[in-house]
Order: structure tokens, then sequence, then C-alpha cells
């Protein structure tokens, strides 16, 4: 899943465990950058935000440094930071969802109080901000995905089943005008933390790309140096802009070794590997944050299309970063496994079991609980 | 004598009411059709739910799901493991080392199957073996916490009070996570180690910390209120206790409200919640007796009043285990029926089997 179920310490606290992360240009208003962050995958009911944990967007302005084999960005030192927090529920709504006010603070340092659930969102400064519970947007099939892996083969069916069909997760959107919130740009890099609030925050997980930690990283068995290191939580811990030497070598040897695994799996090579066996797309993708220009209009499937730009040396004609909608499951499957130089690649789950709508909060309402099994 | 100061940490928890409803909005989240990986994070989420809330049926359904889950997936050693937890829990150890085994066989587990094994060995009583276990853990791998967690607990079931500290505070030091049952799990062990040795108002310190930090703990809840009994705050105890009689389906709370009352002289209300403690044992015994044995044996030689039905627990108990504790509930039951028996303290009539 795109980062669900991330690593132990995301499994032992399921509000703090990031989901998915998007950014967008406001389909109706080009001067408006969208971002989303998700957390607590297949969340029942009564999940709420945890009153220990910040979640936090943290936005960079970053520069194109190379192209073709020397494609990578540049991020910025200049830094603008959105912080969420939440306090403890205090009695029931109407619906059986636990009460919750939240707050957030602008890079400005405004402080936007809002309730959890108000789907009308709460505004100030000229940020307006969300957060409750919503439809899962994410869809796939994780059984085919595990099988692939396990077998070496391509398993997805022409219909599959999508393991996250009618599930919930909490949700947090912020809208602002860009160019009054940010400084620099117009492309910008964006990551998002949870961290363990307190005189100094630990981070407990970062997001940036999808399936980097699950898809990406997650399979030991083609890791010819760390077959049996869970590295998650230690890739976790670690600043998405500011990735420590130290173990570098351990990401960088396991995705080499993943991304390898991907482009075999149709029989034939469409990303050859340099003199250092690194995988061509090994450096963009350990630049682990969205990439969005936020001057460009929206585009409905955008993801990577800054980044494949830069490998085929022309200028990027969407805004990249990341919207709801798209199949992001068939775009990294046919990516990873031909590079586009071959037939689309499909895992059968064409849709979540409601759509996102292009109007604030985005995401669609949650879906009923279901049922314990017998 | 331990110092509080010690235990309050700077850490960062989240709130305790947050934690449950959290851990019951997981659990509803993964009802349903799920992957074989979903069944059992949904099992481990349901034997925690009844360690915190006291819920036998939530073992229950685990022990189903868990055997599901294995005929499902015969081949998958995750399913395994989780069956050996749902065994451990019903106290049924043999056929949940032979599930580790047999996960073992699959794919090597590692240092989380490591400790299942270790817990296992230090519950049937095997403690040499345990500690290489937990020892031979720490070489291997695993999260620092999860290592020095169950060094604390180990040591405190031992009784070595001085080693079972200094690995209760290392473990404090090494914890990285928000969520509150770990720790408030961990302070419950070391209640239980003072409780064990008399040193009440240690232990009603540890208790109080596992209430602060999860309030609707019941376990905690449940011995705080035994302590403050044994303090001379009876009403304390029966205030804490009579909610939790009447949600949990743990009998422990009915007995333990039985007998305070029993104690202060209010007969009636005594007897009525004993009959009621009584049936749950019977039913729970008739059930799950391996698991059920040691606290039915404690019942029937204290309030329940009925020594010789106490004694074929006991002995019963020591079949399951051989540890010391087992040891010393045979000899208070032996004495209870024999030359003690006369001067054992009397909770008034026989109930009806």
């Amino acid at each position: 899943m795109s980062d669900h179920f991330s690593g132990p310490r995301a499994l032992s606290e399921p509000s703090a465990d990031i989901t998915d992360v998007y950014a967008f240009p406001a389909p109706d208003s080009p001067s408006h950058l969208v971002l989303v962050l998700d957390v607590f995958g297949k969340a029942g009911p009564s999940a709420v935000f945890s009153d220990a944990v910040i979640y936090r967007f943290r936005i960079r302005p970053v520069d194109i440094a190379g192209t073709g084999a020397e494609a990578a960005f540049e991020p910025g030192q200049s830094e603008f930071v959105f912080d969420f927090t939440f306090d403890v529920p205090n009695g029931r709504s109407g619906s059986g969802r636990p009460i919750q006010q939240g707050r957030c603070v602008t890079p400005n340092g405004n402080t936007i109080s809002f309730h959890v659930d108000n789907e009308n969102g709460d505004a100030n400064g000229g940020v307006r901000v969300f957060a409750g519970q919503r439809s899962e947007p994410f869809f796939l099939d994780v059984r085919m995905i595990e099988k692939t892996a396990a077998t070496s083969k391509l398993s997805f069916k022409p219909k599959g089943s999508d393991t996250l069909y009618g599930t919930n997760i909490l949700a947090i959107v912020i809208e602002f005008e860009w160019r009054k919130i940010l400084k620099g740009g117009p492309l910008f890099a964006v990551v998002c933390e949870t961290l363990a609030a307190g005189k100094r925050p630990v981070r407990i997980e970062r997001v940036g790309r999808p399936e980097i930690k699950n898809v990406t990283l997650s399979w030991k068995q083609f890791d010819q140096v760390n077959k049996d290191l869970e590295i998650r939580d230690l890739y976790n811990s670690e600043d998405a802009f500011d990735l420590k030497a130290d173990y570098f070598d351990v990401y960088r040897n396991r995705m080499n070794a993943n991304l390898a695994f991907h482009d075999a799996l149709d029989g034939k090579i469409d990303w050859p590997l340099d003199q250092h066996g690194n995988h061509p797309l090994t450096k963009l993708l350990l630049a682990d944050f969205l990439v969005v220009d936020a001057s460009k209009p929206f585009a409905e499937a955008s993801y990577f299309e800054i980044e494949r730009s830069m490998l085929e040396n022309r200028p990027h004609g969407t805004p990249g970063g990341r919207w709801l909608n798209q199949d992001f499951m068939d775009f990294v499957y046919t990516l990873y496994v031909n590079g586009g130089n071959g037939p689309p690649i499909s895992d059968g789950v064409d849709g979540p079991i409601a759509w996102s709508s292009k109007t604030f909060p985005y995401l669609a309402p949650p879906n009923p609980a279901k049922a314990p099994a017998a | 004598m331990i110092d509080l100061s010690e235990i309050s940490s700077p850490l960062t928890l989240t709130d305790g009411a947050i934690a449950v409803l959290n851990l019951q909005a997981q659990i509803e989240g993964l009802e349903g059709p799920g992957t074989s990986a979903e069944g059992a994070i949904l099992i481990d989420l349901l034997i925690l739910r009844g360690l915190i809330l006291g819920r036998i049926n939530d073992y229950e359904r685990a022990a189903a799901l868990a055997d599901c889950l294995v005929s499902a997936a015969i081949t998958d050693a995750t399913a395994y493991l989780v069956r050996a937890r749902t065994h451990a829990v019903f106290h049924r150890f043999p056929e949940a080392l032979d599930d580790l085994d047999h996960a073992d066989l699959i794919s090597p587990q590692g240092a989380a199957a490591d400790r299942e094994r270790a817990t296992i060995l230090q519950a049937m009583g095997h403690y040499h073996e345990a500690l290489a276990t937990y020892e031979a853990c720490t070489v291997d791998c695993g999260g620092q916490f999860e290592r020095v967690a169950a060094l604390a607990g180990f040591w405190a079931e031992r009784g070595k009070t001085e080693t079972a500290h200094h690995f209760y505070l290392d473990s404090q030091r090494s914890y990285r996570g928000v969520s509150p049952f770990p720790l408030a799990l961990l302070d419950f062990q070391l209640g239980l180690m003072w409780m064990r040795q008399d040193r009440l108002n240690e232990a009603r310190k540890c208790f109080r910390t596992a209430v602060r930090r999860v309030p609707a703990f019941a376990a905690a809840q449940g011995h705080l209120a035994e302590v403050d009994a044994e303090l001379g705050e009876s009403e304390a105890a029966i205030g804490r206790l009579i909610p939790l009689a009447t949600a949990s389906d743990d009998p422990d709370y009915t007995a333990q409200l039985a007998r305070i009352l029993g104690e202060i002289g209010r007969g009636e209300e005594s007897i009525a919640w004993r009959r009621i403690a009584a049936n749950r044992y019977d039913e729970l015994t008739a059930a799950h007796p391996a698991a059920f044995a040691d606290h039915a044996a404690e019942f029937w030689l204290g309030v329940g009043n009925d020594p010789q039905k106490g004694l074929r627990f006991a002995e019963f108990n020591l079949r399951v285990r051989k540890t010391s504790r087992a040891y010393d509930l045979l000899a208070k039951a032996l004495d209870a029926n024999t030359a003690g028996a006369a001067s054992a303290p009397s909770f008034g009539v026989h109930l009806p089997n």
C-alpha cells in the first residue's frame, strides 16, 4: 500500500502512520496550492488524531540540479512549515464520532483553530484547513503485489480486488495562496512527517513519494547486502532533505535491488544499471519528497512527470506533485517494469469506492463501518 | 523504595482515552475480509484489547480467528505465530510451542518469535531456558525497548526487585513510541511484583501510574483496588471494582468485590457478587481449564469457600505450569484442606456447584 502500515513503529501508533501525501494546484484556482496528509489506514469510526503527535507539512523551494543520467533535485535551505496538533476528544457528535478540536500553526506563525470533521474547513490569513475522517482515496490489490514479489511473476488479474475498498483514513487538508505564504518557487518539495511532541520532537514517520517504503524498500529477499534487515523505521527516522551518509548505502542497495527485480519482471531490461550498480531511478526516488510546480495548472495524472522530463532532458509540462485520483499502482508498475517502453501494466483495480471531488476538502466522505466477521 | 521521579520521565504519550478509541478503531477497521497479514494484526489487537479492557471474549475471538487463519493459510508462518500467542493466552503452552516450532520450520521467525517462546517458557516455570532465550534475543536483533521490557517482566516475575527495577528504568529510557500501552503494561508488571512482596505502597504507585497512563486498564484498576483494600481503603476499592465487575466478563473483579464486601460486613451484597463470580468461574474453567485454574483455585480457596474444589484446581494448575506461584498455591490449598482448614477465614455458606 502507498505507505500504509510502513514499519513496526508506525503499526504501534496508527494515528501517526502516514498512509499518503498529495500535492496539487487547486483545480478551480491555479493560484492556490493544496496539500493532503492521510494517516491511520483502515480507520474504524472511532479513530481520532493523537494529542501526542505533531502532524507536519514541510515545504522547501527546490531546483533542478541535473538532467539526463545526472538527473537530481537540490532543495533550498529555506523551509515553510505547517504544524497540526490535536486535543483529547470531548464527547461524541450526533453521528457518534468523538468530538475533537485542533490547531494549525502556519509558516507565518498564525494559529488556526478548527473542529475535526468540519467539511467546510476553517480559515485564517489566506489558509484553509480541514481535518477529519474521509474515504480512503488510494486503491490497489495487495495480494497480487505480494504474489508478484513471491513468485517473481507479474500476478495481477484483469479484475483485481481492492484491498482498501470501502475503508477510511484520517485526512488533513490545507489550501493556500502559495505566493503569499511561501517564498521562492514555483518548484517546491513537499514532505510530511509525524513527530512525537515534546521539548524535542522526535520523528516517527515521514512520507514524500508514494510506495517508497512498501513496494520499493520493503522486500528484503532481493537485497544481497542486508537480506534480513527491516530498514523502514531507520529510513523513517531520517530527514528527507538531509539523508545522513551513515545509512545511505543501505537504502541505496535495497532500492537498487528492488528496482532491478521489478525491471526484470517482463523478461527484458529497460533500466540498465550504471557501472556502480545503481538503477537510474534510485537517486531521484531517494530524493523522497513530492515535487510540485505551483505555477502550472491542475492536471489529473502528473506524478513523476517532472522527473521523467528531467531524465529525458526536456522541460516539464505539468505541475507534477500528486493528485488524489491518479491510478498510482498502474503508473508505478509500468514505470518500474518497462519504463513506458512497453504496454501499460494494470493491477486490475481502476478506482476507489468513491472518487475524490475537485472541491474542498476534496476527499470523499467516510464510508459506513463494516460488520465484524462471524 | 521505588522513586517515582525516576518513573515520571518526560515521555510524551498519547492520552489513554485516545489510545483506547484508536485501538477500537483499528479493530473495527480490520474487521471483514482482509489479507493474512491483516488477520494476524487483528488477532494481536484483540489480544491487546482483551488485556487492557479485561475482556475474555476478545481472547476467545482472537483464538477462533487464529484457528481460521491457520486453516486458510497452512503454509503461512505468521498464522502459526499468532495462533501460538492465542494458545499462550489460554495457557495451552505445549500447543503454543508446537505452533512456534511450526512457524520456524516454514521460515525462521527471528527475535519476535524467540521472545514469544521465552515468555511461554517463563510461564511454564522453565526459567533457565526462558532467560537464555531472552538473552539470545539480545544478540539477534529486535527493539531495545522490547528486549529490556521483557527482562524487566522476567525479573519481576522472579521477585528480583532490584534487577527488575533496573530493567524497568532502562525500558523507560529506551521507549521511542507514543502509545501508552507498552509502558502501562510494564508499570502493571512492576506493581504485581511489589504486591507479591507485600510492599503495598510501591505496588500502589505502580498501579496508579499504569492507570494514569490508561484509565481503562482493567487489570491495573482491579489490582489497585485490591491494594487500596489491603491498605484499609475499602470504599475506594469498592468504587473502583463495581464498574469493572459490571462491565468485564472476567470474574476476578467480581470475586474481589465479593471478598471486600464480605470483609466489611456487607454480607448480602457479597453473596450476590460471589454467586456471579462462581458461575463465571465454572463457565470459564469448563471452557478453558488451563487458563483459569489458578484464579479459580484462588477464588474457591477464598471467598468462594470450597477448599476441595480449590485444591482440585490448584493441582491441575501445577500440572499446567510448574512455577513457584503454582507450588505456593498448591501448598495453600493443601493447608486449607487439612490442618489449616479449621483456622481458615470463613466467607459464609457453600455455594451450590
